[in-house]
């Protein structure tokens, strides 16, 4: 029993922490020395679980107030869950540190950190619930710290980026209400695993199809998957810089875990449909994604394609549906998040620098010249993004290629293989732009600006992981065994 | 009872639906409320909601299906706190272009 209260410890100790950090607003050394404490005690919680949870050999499961599976709310870690929560709180620790470094205005507001905990808990949440219906209310936690966030961005465009995320994923939220109840009337369950089990007893409901599909549409939202991705651009390149490096990588993860969840959980029959829409989805995602990157003039809003470029990437690999390409899909979501923080925290410290706070390219050309060490970080992580070693994004590629090759999708291999070229175009564009090319007239670099601690931090790590790939690789691999057969998680859940 | 309720969801999805797609913004986050209350209805309507004596008791009668209902509940708590969110976005957004015609909100696209 002991054991299954790890479960919850990664969600309670930020909302905890959230809650306290609002009493302490004014006093900001104590607030700040806080929220840090909070977070890397909740990141080793999150270690914690994840070995408890390889070690136990099963999910673990927290029934909260002792309801019993199908009626109460079930927390549920099995490896899946347990290593997206590793890489949530471990991309917001560097979060936290950037944002303690950052020259911004929003992050002296009172209850900036509280915002940034609540952040925490929702995506943790939303990770770790078995309840269909809890995973919304934690998503609307999530959706609404992100959005107030960045509506009081120092960017001044912010609110209407807030705006038009908060207004389509209100609209998901809709999709999301709207398939719990078709598949409460279908089934008669909200429980995850339950639902999975019935699901797989009797498939032929009527109400089963639009439930998948209002389900498919809601994390599609949630990952900026290709028919919905039009407000991520502006949404992520308007938020300020430690908020954004945390939307354009893990929160779009929430994403991915629940396509990851419909696959192999809830609707495994019907998976090989799932699986060629996000196909067709993620292929589209990478070209568009990459082709946007290559033609915009921001740096922060280039990253943001490549988003939608590499998450295009993920898509593809669940798509493919071996175990293989499910474990490629998991060790990716969890390298890109690494590279991606790091990327979006280095855009935002040349534009900390730059004389006007902005990340377009007619500003930024030429600020990087007396800021050798920050190319040095972008130059490495130009290579990971691009899949060159010796970074974690060449492992991903390399497995999701390998991968490839295995699946019967060779059309598929083939576009993403001739567009992964996009990702080397652009970022070694911006890289050129800011670090090689002359400033123009007017242009020079403030003396001070952000702190580089984060995405140092984060480049030892994707370095790391890199060329000591094995530990990721391994626990990807035993997270896709498990993920192979629906009835581990479902039997834990359930008992017997 | 059930004609009714259906015509009602129906009703209530077509009028929000329409006024999302307007260009005036107050229109659209109108649209938005009133398809959160279309939703609340087809949620209500996924359990048996016409029971003639309260849940979990020993009474004689239909009873109805609590649990749909605590889900709106929560929905219409959640829902409140968004469109008070959506309305203060877009006071400061309609203060600062003097216009509610979302074209004319255009700065995001450079």
């Amino acid at each position: 029993m002991t054991m299954n209260l790890l479960v919850i410890l990664p969600v309670l100790i930020p909302l905890v922490g959230a809650v306290i950090a609002l009493l302490w607003r004014h006093k900001r050394p104590l607030r700040d020395a806080w929220t840090l404490a909070v977070m890397v005690v909740s990141m080793l919680a999150s270690f914690v679980l994840l070995a408890a949870v390889w070690q136990n050999g099963s999910p673990l499961v927290y029934q909260s107030g002792g309801w019993p599976a199908p009626f109460g709310i079930s927390l549920v870690a099995d490896m899946l869950s347990a290593l997206f929560v590793v890489m949530v709180q471990v991309v917001m620790v560097t979060g936290v540190i950037y944002a303690l470094g950052s020259k911004d205005t929003v992050v002296t507001y009172p209850a900036f950190f509280t915002f940034f905990l609540m952040l925490v808990t929702g995506l943790t949440g939303t990770i770790l619930t078995g309840d269909l219906f809890n995973l919304y209310v934690f998503a609307e936690l999530l959706v609404i710290s992100g959005t107030v966030l960045t509506a009081v961005s120092d960017d001044k465009f912010g609110t209407e980026a807030a705006y038009k995320y908060f207004y389509i994923s209100l609209l998901a939220s809709f999709f999301m209400l709207l398939a719990v109840g078709t598949l409460y009337v279908s089934y008669g369950t909200l429980n995850m695993a339950d639902l999975g089990a019935k699901v797989m007893a009797d498939g032929e409901r009527p109400l089963l199809w639009p439930g998948i599909a209002l389900l498919l549409a809601f994390f599609m939202v949630k990952s900026a998957a290709v028919p919905f991705h039009f407000w991520q651009p502006d949404f992520h390149a308007a938020a300020p810089t430690p908020v954004s490096a945390m939307l354009s990588s893990v929160v779009v993860k929430l994403g991915v875990y629940g396509f990851l969840r419909m696959t192999t959980l809830l609707f495994v029959a019907q998976a090989p449909t799932i699986r060629l829409i996000l196909l067709v989805a993620g292929v589209i995602g990478v070209v568009f994604g990459g082709l946007s990157a290559i033609g915009t003039h921001n740096v922060k809003r280039m990253l943001a394609y490549s988003t939608l470029a590499q998450v295009g990437f993920i898509l593809v690999a669940i798509g493919w549906g071996t175990q293989l390409s499910i474990m490629t899909a998991i060790v990716f979501a969890f390298n890109h998040s690494l590279i991606k923080a790091a990327m979006l925290m280095l855009a935002g410290y040349v534009a900390s620098r730059a004389s006007v706070k902005s990340a377009a390219f007619d500003i930024v050309t030429g600020v990087g010249k007396p800021l050798p060490l920050a190319g040095v970080l972008f130059f490495v992580g130009s290579l990971a993004l691009a899949g060159i070693p010796p970074t974690n994004g060449f492992v991903s590629k390399s497995l999701l290629f390998s991968s490839g090759i295995n699946s019967t999708f060779y059309w598929s291999l083939l576009l993403i293989g001739v567009t992964s070229i996009f990702t080397l175009m652009y970022t070694i564009r911006a890289f050129q732009r800011i670090w090689w090319l002359a400033p123009a007239e007017g242009i020079y670099t403030k003396p001070a600006g952000d702190n580089l601690a984060a995405p140092v931090l984060l480049l030892i790590m994707i370095v790391a992981l890199g060329i000591w790939a094995s530990p990721l690789v391994t626990a990807a691999q035993e997270a896709s065994a498990w993920l192979s057969d629906p009835s581990v998680y479902i039997q834990a859940v359930l008992g017997g | 009872m059930e004609l009714l309720t259906a015509v009602s969801i129906g009703l209530l999805f077509a009028t929000g639906i329409f006024q999302l797609l307007r260009r005036n913004v107050i229109r659209s986050a109108m649209g938005l409320m009133i398809l959160a209350n279309g939703v609340n209805l087809f949620l209500l309507t996924t359990g048996a909601y016409d029971g003639t004596s309260a849940a979990y008791t020993t009474e004689a009668g239909v009873h109805s299906d609590a649990l749909p209902q605590a889900l709106i509940l929560t929905a219409i708590v959640i829902s409140m706190g968004g469109t008070a969110f959506v309305l203060s976005m877009l006071y400061i957004i309609s203060a600062r272009y003097q216009t509610a015609d979302m074209d004319e909100v255009d700065n995001l696209k450079h």
